[in-house]
């Protein structure tokens, strides 16, 4: 496309230049120009939260963001924070607490969990809840989530 | 017990759970394949219509179509449906709602795609639509399908209501109403299909049932079924709504017409406009008691709106009136349930299929005798509830596993601790305590349920078990897993379950009416029971013993304190594997045509639940502040699968409660998440009580019975007891919004 343009960004701490459509979600870029795909799409109006990833710490719907915006910007999503050997303690929360059924929204929600631990390392059940407000599950009732994100919390500020 | 560690009843974590927050599970959309194409459908904005032509030059010539396809370009049957075949999969004569698929592109991209369908012209004489069930049933109603709009009409005959009603003490009569919902999964309906080199298809698909996917592309490509191979992808939630496969067959249509891989993906708001939801029912009861408490009839009359197709819809609305009289002796029921066709969404299978409405409009009569007696809502349900020599509504007497009774006691018991808060209301909030029960059939209830387990114990020591029911999030891997490794006693992480698959699976009906655990449960009992019994027989030979002498224990078979590994009797009688197939189908009779009386199920489930609301009188609004529930899971395989099955089936339930509805003008009118309102995480309260009752079901896999929806069953029915406790004043209309509690706290003066 001609009005394409050039940006540069990070995306999981690697760099890329790219030449960006106007039209261009970040969630498609990184679904369908880089492969990404653990980021789901639910909705594409910024509604379900499915979609949620890291700009520069904070979590944003990512069907809602033009990539042309990304310029000078890290991009963090599900792919980037943990490995088989090694999962980040949310999603090993995630696993021990039986949280996971269909699936799909736990990327988003992981997302979503992480920037406010980043910024809370200490959240109360309330800012937990706020946080994931935008996050939308349909099989677990959220509780199970919360109380995982909440134990997620205190294995990261080293109690157990 | 014998050193072996249990798998049945142990909390386990399900193995696919890894997967799904590294964000490495693969659903349909993850999926490319090298040169795919992507289709998009053109669906009918007119409510009823005739298509008098379809001009398809104009998206032909868009740039990157690569097939415009119609009615006509469909090789085998243009048809679909899991019960009658009454829905095209591209209509050629009439569209019967807006949202009716009527053309489909196929191009290089899915903007392509998406902008060719603005290129193409169909020429419509629109016809009158009825969008009302009871409109729908007056004589001079526009027909929606050739032989009128009555798709099924059930029967209940029991007693003689009459005498009954003359009899009573207290006769209560009502008509409640509840609303069209969306099962609003959060991945939606998508699938990919590719041409295979021998003339096949082969589809990867987002499904509860890949054998009807393989069914119906199938009949919809002139295919054989064993030319057709379905892969279901990681299923991002099913909930009833992904048991018909049109994604499946617009795609497989695509590769057959074009050669090409094709993806056809909907995105919400089409999901919403053209997917099918939940029923909404108008139910008038008459629900007679003596001065005691006893109830003596039953009248109801239900007319379940099924929309535009059938779908489900003669068995959910079957459902319902199987289960009419709840978890109740009622000793004289005259019952009589339709189905009616309109020209709006389709409604079929949804989460209680048919039980929630049910449960929603009997619990609110309950309460009505309960507060005419004087008697306590439990203790009124207590003098009238089933047990082991008390017939069902279809007159099934139940022989074991009822424990509603211990339910009750227990519900009785929360109820007094939770008493106390009613009186804590803050100023301008009223509080109310409500119950709702509920009972389910476990399975399908038209036809005899039936299940198929391929159980393979590998000369390794560990087991494949192939299966064709599907795991879409409920976490029936993990069980059969379970299963499999309690049957031989071997760790649950040797057994690898396998259903996603159609090639190598046997058709185990599908993943719905809460009957994997127990109907695909059975059948990998039996089979991996099969299989033990050969290895014992071997062992037997070889040790020159009876195998009744014989244990086996991880990996080895033991005679007291004697053993023989396996590895040894495989090598031995060059054994590769030893495998078995079984299935399982409960012993059930048909239901009579008349009266409705006959055994429909192999086993029933039942549910207790309390809710404890707070109505804000400004605005109506209702809070769910304390939720307890009782289940009867039979005996539990998995604590934390079960746990996570009651908190996600209330959480449906408080949305069915008090916010969620399908608005219909001409087409779906509220098709997004921004006005289609699901729970979020505020509106859950802090804390869902789990308690389930083990009251092992002798026919159950290890006692255990299917009870999932039974978690969704009886909660609009609680809220709206705590809702009209706190107001004072009966709820007759679903959902509870603020709006509706305003005006029944605030009714217009008479001017």
């Amino acid at each position: 496309m001609n009005d394409a343009r050039a940006v540069r960004l990070t995306v999981n701490g690697r760099a890329y230049d790219i030449s960006a459509p106007p039209n261009e979600t970040i969630l498609d870029f990184l679904r369908y120009r880089l492969g990404l795909v653990g980021t789901k799409n639910g909705c594409d109006t910024g509604n379900c939260g499915a979609c949620t990833v890291l700009v520069d710490g904070k979590a944003v719907n990512s069907c809602l963001v033009l990539a042309v915006e990304m310029d000078g910007a890290g991009i963090t999503t599900i792919e980037g924070i943990g490995s088989p050997d090694r999962l980040h303690p949310l999603q090993q929360a995630f696993v021990d607490h039986g949280v996971i059924q269909c699936g799909y929204c736990a990327p988003g929600m992981i997302m979503a969990a992480k920037s406010l631990l980043d910024e809370e390392p200490g959240p109360t059940e309330e800012e937990i809840r706020s946080a994931i407000a935008g996050n939308l599950c349909r099989c677990t009732g959220y509780l199970a989530i919360i109380k995982a994100i909440a134990s997620a919390a205190g294995i990261m500020r080293g109690e157990k | 017990m014998d050193g072996i560690q249990r798998s049945v009843g142990r909390p386990m974590p399900r193995a696919d759970a890894r997967a799904k927050v590294l964000g490495q599970a693969r659903y349909v959309d993850d999926l490319s394949l090298p040169g795919m194409i992507y289709g998009k459908v053109l669906r009918s904005a007119h409510p009823h219509a005739r298509i008098r032509s379809i001009e398809t030059s104009g998206a032909r010539n868009c740039p990157g179509v690569v097939a415009v396809l119609t009615a006509r370009d469909i090789p085998g049957e243009n048809s679909l449906g899991p019960i009658i075949k009454d829905q095209p999969i591209l209509c050629g004569d009439l569209v019967r709602y807006a949202g009716d698929a009527v053309a489909l592109v196929a191009a290089e991209t899915e903007e392509a795609a998406e902008a060719a369908l603005a290129r193409l012209e169909v020429d419509y004489e629109l016809l009158t639509p009825v969008m009302d069930p009871l409109a729908a049933l007056e004589r001079e109603a526009p027909s929606v399908h050739a032989g009128g709009n009555v798709a099924t009409h059930f029967k209940v005959r029991r007693g003689d209501v009459e005498e009954g009603f003359r009899q009573a003490a207290v006769v209560v009569e009502k008509r409640l109403f509840t609303q069209r919902v969306e099962h609003a999964y959060l991945e939606p309906e998508a699938a990919v299909a590719a041409p295979d080199p021998e003339g096949g298809v082969t589809v990867w698909s987002s499904t509860q049932y890949p054998h009807r996917d393989r069914e119906e592309v199938a009949r919809m490509s002139g295919l054989a079924q064993s030319r057709v191979r379905v892969h279901q992808m990681t299923t991002g939630g099913g909930f009833g709504g992904k048991l018909t496969p049109h994604a499946q067959c617009y795609a497989a249509l695509i590769a057959c017409k074009t050669g090409r891989p094709a993806k056809v993906r909907y995105h919400r708001d089409e999901s919403l406009i053209a997917s099918h939801k939940r029923h909404p029912y108008v139910m008038n009861l008459k629900l007679a008691s003596d001065k005691d408490g006893r109830l003596l009839a039953l009248e109801a009359t239900y007319v379940a709106d099924t929309g535009a197709y059938l779908l489900e819809g003669r068995s959910v609305l079957t459902k319902s009136m199987t289960h009419v009289a709840g978890p109740y002796y009622i000793p004289n029921i005259k019952a009589d349930g339709y189905a009616v066709y309109t020209n709006t969404v389709p409604c079929g299978a949804m989460r209680g299929y048919g039980v929630p409405q049910a449960a929603f409009a009997l619990e609110s009569l309950m309460d009505e005798v309960a507060g005419r007696l004087g008697l306590d809502p439990i203790e009124l349900r207590r003098r009238n509830a089933l047990d082991t020599t008390l017939p069902t509504t279809t007159g099934q007497i139940l022989p074991a596993s009822v424990p509603f009774k211990e339910m009750l006691r227990r519900a009785e018991l929360r109820a007094k601790s939770l008493r106390p808060l009613l009186q804590q209301a803050p100023k301008g909030k009223r509080r109310g305590l409500g119950v709702g029960c509920s009972t389910r059939s476990i399975g399908s209830i038209r036809t005899p349920s039936r299940s198929t387990a391929v159980v393979s114990f590998q000369r390794d020591g560990s087991v494949t078990v192939a299966c064709g029911h599907v795991d879409i999030g409920q976490g029936s891997d993990i069980m059969m897993a379970q299963v499999a490794a309690e049957s031989l006693a071997i760790p649950v992480d040797r057994v690898r379950v396998i259903t996603n698959d159609t090639a190598l699976t046997p058709d185990c009906e599908s993943t719905s009416a809460s009957r994997v655990t127990y109907l695909s449960g059975n059948a990998v009992r039996l089979a991996a029971e099969k299989v033990r019994n050969r290895l014992l027989e071997l062992a037997a030979q070889e040790l020159r013993c009876l195998p009744e002498e014989l244990k086996l224990v991880d990996g080895a078979v033991l005679r007291g304190e004697h053993g023989l590994k396996l590895a040894e009797l495989f090598s031995k009688h060059t054994l590769h594997n030893v495998t078995a197939v079984a299935e399982f189908i409960p012993e059930t009779s048909p239901l009579d045509s008349e009266t409705g009386q006959g055994r429909p199920a192999g086993t029933y489930s039942f549910s207790v639940h309390l809710a404890l609301v707070e109505v804000d009188e400004g605005s109506g609004q209702t809070r769910v502040l304390k939720y307890a529930t009782f289940s009867d899971v039979g005996r539990a395989i998995n604590p934390l699968v079960i746990e996570g099955q009651v908190h996600g089936g209330v959480a449906m339930g408080i949305g069915y409660a008090l916010t969620e509805e399908i608005k219909m003008t001409d087409e779906v009118s509220n098709a997004s998440f921004a006005t289609y309102l699901i729970p979020t995480s505020f509106d859950i309260p802090g804390e869902i009580e789990v308690d389930f009752v083990e009251d092992p079901e002798p026919t159950g896999p290890f006692g255990a019975k299917g009870f999932a929806e039974g978690s969704t069953d009886p909660v609009a029915a609680a809220i709206a007891n705590a809702v009209s406790d706190a107001i004072g004043v009966r709820v007759e209309r679903l959902p509870m919004t603020g709006e509706r509690i305003y005006e029944l706290l605030h009714p217009p003066q008479p001017s």
